[in-house]
């Protein structure tokens, strides 16, 4: 197929923190200026200071500003940019953005408006799935709702099934059938629930993944479809289905797995005419993989992949925007060694990881070999309540992954955040942990291990003794006075708004 | 700001940092944040500072104890709720003399930061 390249000369980046810092890198590797499309607070960040030229494109509420089309489009049109990257998150996914941009006469620097609605539409993803032949979670959501049928309905798919209410949600009416014993009345129970609770006694069957692993495929679409996949990535260490810990490649696949896995995701990709980066995510459960959904846009977790093939999807994505990536006739990507990647979220781990906002003082990340830190934003910014909590990634590359853990230990203790919680003490606790280390976690590694949290930890009397040093010489040590980070930062106007006293338990 | 301190016979190097009213500490691996002040009383608060009828959570935590109930009269300075965060506890005080109008927590109870846990009726001097 013939294409022509088209010159990027100037992106808009329609995203915010650690990533639109990303995006803004790979643009300046390519000679390339940038727009960033921001918020009012977003003044205050790390991308905001990066770009070529800012637009501001209305304020905090994200509702008023980075989930605005037309306000980004314009933006994107008025600085002069001719390509606009949507990062994730926010219009990533939005095929009526992608489809604004087009017709505004720039390029979209990910897959076609057709695509991602396709392949975003979950009923059409299954069905385009059917028909490739890829496997899909057993279920029923026919029209037939005598028990006995049921019953032979979740005889066919195999125990444990999972019964939900078709009109309900949020885990009403839904119940766990563990054996053909309990099967009918556990039925009948959920389908009396369902009436009561949502007027309609329908029921849906799905067979219950109860030990499922998370494995996704990265794929990538070149310049004239041709789309090959760049291995995988495991993720199921998650909370309230929010990944945490991600790495590259699964320690959970066979060369046979990963040889059907990976041929199924470039089939669907292939069906759908993909372009550019996306990700075909998998539960793999007993051998056996069923396809969850597909994500159609770069991913939070893309630097594993990175980090062991040593590619660079952005860069990638604006080459291909230009028509200008072309897969090679002979695969070039073969990863090596392993990568592991923590979301750092600021959020308190010893009080139910409540979000924790406030003035961000001392930042430090240990750089080294085989060790990146993305992230949005510096010593003076604020870390605000408007926004996703995860204000960086560490990622941590090593030649295997027992080394590779180690080192992600190391690399975390060693990291500092002053003026925000952060949870870094339970991914350290996360990372230790024997099932993570024997890569035997499931997707309920968290709510089986760590549901309640982490134990308050105890202050050592060295720890208490520096306190005390600390606060009988504290004008050394006040943000912002001779401390080298530099006197334009205010410290918080926030203030303790009560009175009170602190004592160390014993 | 690095610090490098003898305690005892050890060597201890790491980062602290004052930011608004807590100091805090990368040492040994770890960070952690603690009150600048231990001091009780409105001692490092500014002068004419309004007192509140009000009791505000400094922090995320758990409600380890409720000294009065609603209706009970408190003086000012008496600690009325005990909160725990982090291995350490925090003695929350009414600032005012009245009575408790309002409990908003319970023994157990995990709280977020600035939730209002107890609001008092402020007994007004008889000036006549």
């Amino acid at each position: 197929m013939k294409v022509t390249s088209k010159k990027i000369r100037r992106v808009a980046v329609a995203n915010r923190g650690e990533v639109a810092v990303r995006i803004i890198r790979a643009c300046e590797d390519l000679g390339i200026e940038t727009v960033l499309l921001h918020s009012e607070p977003d003044v205050q960040s790390r991308a905001y200071r990066m770009a070529t030229k800012k637009v501001c494109i209305g304020p905090a509420s994200t509702a008023e500003s980075y989930l605005q089309i037309q306000k980004n489009v314009d933006g994107a049109r008025a600085a002069g940019a001719d390509a606009v990257h949507p990062g994730f998150g926010f219009l990533s996914e939005n095929y009526e953005f992608a489809q604004a941009v087009i017709d505004a006469g720039l390029i979209f620097l990910g897959p076609s408006p057709e695509a991602i609605r396709r392949l975003g539409d979950k009923v059409e993803c299954k069905r385009l799935a059917e028909q490739l032949g890829i496997p899909l979670v057993p279920g029923y959501q026919g029209e037939n709702q005598d028990v006995t049928h049921l019953v032979n309905q979740a005889k066919l798919m195999g125990y444990p099934v999972i019964v939900k209410a078709a009109a309900g949600g949020g885990g009403r009416g839904m119940k766990i059938l563990r054996s053909p014993d309990e099967a009918k009345e556990l039925i009948e129970s959920a389908q009396r629930e369902a009436l009561s609770a949502f007027g309609s006694s329908k029921v849906f069957l799905e067979k219950y993944l109860d030990r499922a692993k998370h494995i996704e495929f990265q794929i990538f679409g070149d310049s004239t479809g041709k789309v090959q996949h760049l291995f995988d990535r495991e993720c199921s260490v998650q909370r309230r289905h929010q990944k945490i810990i991600e790495e590259a490649t699964s320690p959970s696949l066979t060369s046979e797995l990963r040889e059907a896995m990976g041929q199924a995701a470039v089939a669907i990709a292939e069906a759908a005419g993909y372009k550019s980066a996306g990700t075909v995510e998998f539960l793999l459960q007993d051998g056996k993989y069923y396809l969850l959904e597909v994500n159609t846009r770069l991913q939070v977790e893309h630097p594993v992949t990175e980090m062991v093939l040593s590619a660079d999807l952005v860069k990638m994505q604006i080459l291909t925007g230009q028509n200008e990536f072309i897969h090679s006739s002979n695969s070039v990507f073969s990863p090596r060694g392993h990568a592991i990647e923590c979301r750092l979220y600021a959020e308190d781990p010893f009080a139910g990881g409540v979000p924790s906002t406030g003035l961000l003082g001392h930042v430090h990340f240990p750089e080294g070999p085989g060790r990146r830190f993305e992230y949005g934003f510096e010593a003076g910014d604020s870390i605000t309540s408007y926004y996703d909590p995860m204000i960086a990634k560490v990622i941590v590359w090593d030649v295997d992954r027992p080394s590779c853990i180690r080192k992600t230990v190391q690399v975390l203790k060693d990291s500092t955040i002053f003026g925000v919680k952060t949870n870094i003490p339970y991914l350290i606790e996360i990372l230790s942990h024997r099932e993570f280390v024997e890569h035997t976690m499931t997707t309920r590694f968290i709510e089986t291990h760590f549901a309640n949290g982490l134990k308050p930890i105890e202050i050592s009397s060295t720890e208490a003794a520096l306190i005390e040093k600390v606060r009988t010489n504290p004008v050394r040590f006040r943000l912002g006075e001779s401390n080298g980070v530099g006197s334009s930062i205010t410290p918080s106007p926030l203030k303790s708004p009560f009175v009170g006293e602190w004592r160390v338990l014993q | 700001m690095r610090f490098q301190w003898l305690i005892g016979t050890k060597e201890c190097a790491g980062e602290a940092q004052i930011i608004g009213d807590q100091i805090w500490f990368h040492f040994e691996g770890r960070t952690f944040s603690v009150p600048l002040t231990k001091e009780r009383v409105s001692k490092g608060r500014g002068a004419g500072a309004a007192q509140s009828d009000r009791i505000k959570s400094p922090m995320p935590g758990k409600i380890t104890k409720v000294l009065k109930k609603q209706g009970e009269a408190v003086t000012a300075g008496d600690t009325v709720l005990i909160m725990e965060a982090m291995k350490m506890e925090y003695s929350l005080k009414s600032e005012v003399t009245g009575l408790v109008s309002d409990v908003g927590c319970h023994i157990g109870d995990q709280v977020a930061l600035g939730q209002i846990l107890m609001k008092f009726e402020v007994k007004t001097e008889n000036i006549s």
